[in-house]
């Protein structure tokens, strides 16, 4: 636990010093941001999807909970995303607690297949409804810069939330992880009716992992939507520039550890910039087809992740 | 009333080719054990083919199928012999994440290719219905139909009459004995593959009269054929084939009830009822 | 008083074949019951009854007066009952002693956690090999991991399913003496399933004889040893020779 502290402190202090040497509206701050939400996004997803092995496909749906939850309710009642990021968190919990009902005994592919279409139904009703503005999307008012509505012209304002976001995300899932829940989180990802039979109640265990990602995911919806200040049904519920980006991430860098979902959003939002930056407007889905690229030789290559890889060693998390 | 039997011909029609879309999807499953996320691309590349067949040599899909279904059989069996097969024995996590890195792939470099043009092909048949009293019956929906029953057929014969079929079956149910009876259990796994890629390719090029290509078609697919084949239980080809029948028939009644923007919602819905309390499948067995 | 556990008519189908047919018997608090019976007598399948993996098509179990049959096997092993696994079941992914911390940690904060674990693997000597990843022990170490990992949820009634198969004669006497001190000084009730005869007959002062799902004896061991069904059924082949 000690050793997970220590990285999280460090990750956040090399990020607060990068990004304050950079200007607050340039470029690479933006990136910086953006990598900061990545590995909050997929530290979201590790908590079930590798401490449980339960491979959703389907944490769009949470995103996009979150995303317009607090943007409605800004639009409609002037609340405060502060508030409306806590509303967020509430309806993607009650969300994950009505797709668990039906799903929390599936494993392997049947969970994967089951979370996806939930996550497309979301998109399917997000695009049907009148309060989501439907397929045009809806934009968040700018009324200037403020940290009670939190919004802010300059890319560089942000980065506090960012590493905000990303500690009390990296926090909660190594509390999760090193704590009891972890023990049992683990045990049932491995053997279900052993873990059962030790004791462990399988079933409210990954209820309570499932909860705790949702929540986080649709915090990191609110916060994606007021750094974007635009929002539509197919880029936030989106499988594959969401659902499978947050598990790409983990499953690149190392799932179920700690530093995996540093490594990989360190490794994958970069190399998405530089390609949509410079190839895209040539060649475009270049992004993508590299992910899926790297997605593969991951899998062959390097199963456990670049956490894996040699003088990482050090770093595998999730575990006292 | 007659509303009512217009949906369900329709629904029938078009179910007759989710089922043939779909059923490469549980032989793939039934033989190699692999839930393979891909699969809806290969409509996608079918479609692609025949397209190009259409405009360059002026074939009519329905013809072009056989080109569809020949370049999805070398593509899927290319897949099987240089990246399936090592993760046949590999954890869940593996095989998940390398058929949907293979989706990624598959779809964008459709878009690199050809880019996100829609794509469709000009028939004489194209807008034409046979009437039948008040109901209509659309060629392009009819002729879809009965070359998706041909084929159907087709792989029903070449499952249970045929040695490959024989072999197939017998690398499915145990893949050792096969092997001590002398089947090269390798080039099945690449075969069956390919014909389940490739059928699917097929029904992308039977559907082309009536649908559009792009690169991103295959994603608006999968959760329906993962509905069919869940539906008809995962690995049976028979229950396949049924299943894309029904929800053909859900999808057309479905537009009764739901607004037109919700129409998948009752085929997600579905989807996620049949994965909680019957995952075997309504209709086939699934295999343990 | 009621008995520690008490079986009535348990009966566990898959399909069509019937498993378990109509098994009743009592075990008191502090007994050492061998069941022993031919392969595919229904020994394992009983097992995972008691604990809860499989639901019986009829019948009544209770530990200790309470009914437990159809409930959760975690529910079952917090009111006192759990099992070893046959051909093992550690979590692989985890070292010696996680596994053994995950039985504990369901009730006990980690430092407690840490130090029951602990104990338990001291008691059945793999203490040593606390830090080792599960998946480099050898066959006989797995197996006395699964003891440690069962002793850790402090159960009552532990049943022990061939947890000496790949034991040496010598490992197989510590084993037995660990758990006759199981009894002696936890009053814990053992069920044991053991293919090594000689063992069964030395440690269990009654044994349960199961033949194609059926209880068909059920006493002291010279008793059972003379029985002609039994011997009929089980020890006229292959173990005979070591009645």
């Amino acid at each position: 636990m000690i050793r997970a502290l220590i990285i999280i402190a460090g990750v956040s202090l090399a990020a607060w010093i990068v990004g304050s040497q950079l200007p607050a509206r340039s470029y690479e701050v933006r990136v910086l941001c953006l990598i900061l939400l990545a590995a909050s996004m997929a530290q979201s997803w590790n908590i079930i999807g590798g401490l449980a092995n339960q491979i959703s496909l389907g944490h769009g749906a949470f995103f996009g909970i979150g995303a317009y939850a607090s943007t409605i309710l800004q639009l409609s009642y002037g609340l405060s995303p502060w508030l409306g990021a806590l509303a967020g968190m509430a309806a993607a919990m009650l969300a994950a607690l009505l797709l668990s009902l039906p799903t929390m005994r599936l494993k392997g592919p049947y969970f994967a297949l089951a979370t996806l279409a939930f996550a497309e139904a979301c998109r399917v009703v997000a695009n049907a409804l009148p309060m989501t503005g439907g397929p045009q999307g809806v934009s968040v008012p700018f009324l200037g810069d403020s940290w009670a509505m939190l919004q802010f012209r300059a890319p560089g304002t942000y980065l506090p939330v960012f590493i905000g976001l990303f500690a009390l995300t990296s926090l909660v899932f190594a509390l999760l992880a090193n704590g009891r829940i972890g023990y049992q989180l683990r045990a049932l990802r491995e053997n279900e009716d052993a873990a059962e039979v030790a004791g462990v109640a399988t079933l409210r265990t990954k209820l309570i992992g499932s909860l705790a990602s949702a929540a986080l995911t649709a915090l990191c919806g609110t916060l994606f939507a007021q750094f974007t200040f635009f929002i539509d049904p197919d880029s936030v519920f989106s499988v594959s520039a969401i659902s499978i980006r947050m598990a790409l991430i983990a499953i690149v860098g190392g799932v179920g550890t700690l530093i995996g979902p540093i490594l990989g959003a360190l490794a994958i939002v970069p190399l998405e910039e530089v390609l949509s930056a410079t190839l895209s407007q040539y060649i475009g889905g270049i992004a993508p087809f590299t992910f899926g690229l790297v997605l593969i030789a991951i899998v062959l290559l390097r199963p456990r992740g670049l956490a894996s890889l040699p003088g990482l060693r050090l770093a595998e998390g999730g575990r006292p | 009333m007659s509303q009512l039997l217009q949906a369900v011909i329709d629904g029938l029609l078009i179910g007759g080719v989710y089922g043939v879309i779909s059923v490469g999807l549980s032989l793939v499953f039934g033989v190699l054990g692999i839930v393979n996320f891909a699969q809806a691309e290969f409509l996608m590349i079918g479609m692609y083919v025949a397209w190009f067949a259409w405009a360059w040599l002026g074939l009519d899909p329905i013809l072009a199928s056989v080109l569809s279904f020949a370049v999805g059989f070398l593509l899927g069996a290319a897949v099987q012999v240089t990246l399936v097969q090592r993760v046949m024995r590999a954890p869940h996590v593996a095989q998940i994440f390398l058929t949907v890195g293979l989706l990624a792939v598959l779809e964008n470099g459709a878009l690199m290719l050809f880019g996100s043009t829609f794509r469709s092909v000009q028939t004489p048949y194209q807008a034409s219905a046979l009437k039948l009293g008040p109901l209509f019956v659309s060629v392009p929906y009819l002729l879809a139909f009965c070359a998706a029953v041909l084929v159907s057929v087709g792989l029903w014969w070449l499952l249970a009459r045929t040695w490959l079929g024989r072999a197939i079956r017998a690398t499915a149910q145990n893949e050792m004995a096969a092997r001590a009876f002398g089947i090269n259990t390798g080039r099945i796994y690449a075969v069956a593959l390919g014909i389940g890629t490739g059928l699917t390719a097929f029904g992308g090029a039977i559907i082309l009269p009536y649908a559009t290509a792009s690169p991103a078609v295959g994603t608006q697919y999968v959760v329906l054929m993962f509905t069919v084949v869940v539906l008809g239980g995962l690995g049976s080809v028979m229950g396949a084939l049924l299943g894309g029948l029904a929800v053909g028939i859900i999808q057309a009644l479905s537009g009764f009830v739901l607004p037109i923007q919700l129409q998948n919602l009752a085929i997600f819905v579905v989807f996620i009822a049949l994965l909680a309390f019957r995952p075997e499948g309504l209709i086939g067995k699934a295999r343990s | 008083m009621s008995p520690r556990v008490c079986v009535r008519g348990v009966t566990v189908r898959f399909g069509g074949l019937i498993a378990v047919n109509d098994v009743g018997f009592e075990a008191a608090a502090g007994e050492i019951i061998g069941l022993i019976g031919p392969n595919g007598a229904g020994k394992t399948t009983l097992f995972s009854t008691l604990v809860g993996l499989v639901r019986p098509a009829a019948g009544s179990i209770s530990l200790d007066g309470a009914r437990i049959e159809g409930r959760k096997p975690h529910v079952i092993a917090r009111a006192g009952m759990t099992k070893t696994f046959q051909n093992t079941a550690l979590f692989p992914g985890m070292s010696l002693l996680d596994n053994v911390m995950t039985a504990a940690v369901v009730r006990e904060d980690l430092k407690s956690a840490r130090r029951t674990a602990e104990a338990c693997l001291e008691r059945v000597g793999l203490r040593k090999a606390a830090l080792a990843n599960v998946a480099d022990l050898t066959f006989p170490q797995k197996a006395l991991a699964e003891l440690a990992r069962a002793l850790a949820v402090k159960p009552r009634v532990l049943l022990l399913d061939e947890v000496m198969a790949a034991l040496t004669p010598a490992e197989m006497d510590e084993v037995m003496a660990t758990m006759r001190s199981l009894r002696d000084e936890d009053g814990m009730t053992l069920l044991v399933v053991e293919h090594h005869m000689r063992a069964i007959m030395r440690l269990c002062e009654r044994i349960l004889v199961l033949n194609f799902g059926r209880l068909i004896a059920d006493g002291p061991p010279s008793c059972v040893s003379a029985d002609p069904d039994v011997i009929r059924a089980y020890l006229g082949q292959d173990h005979a020779h070591h009645a």
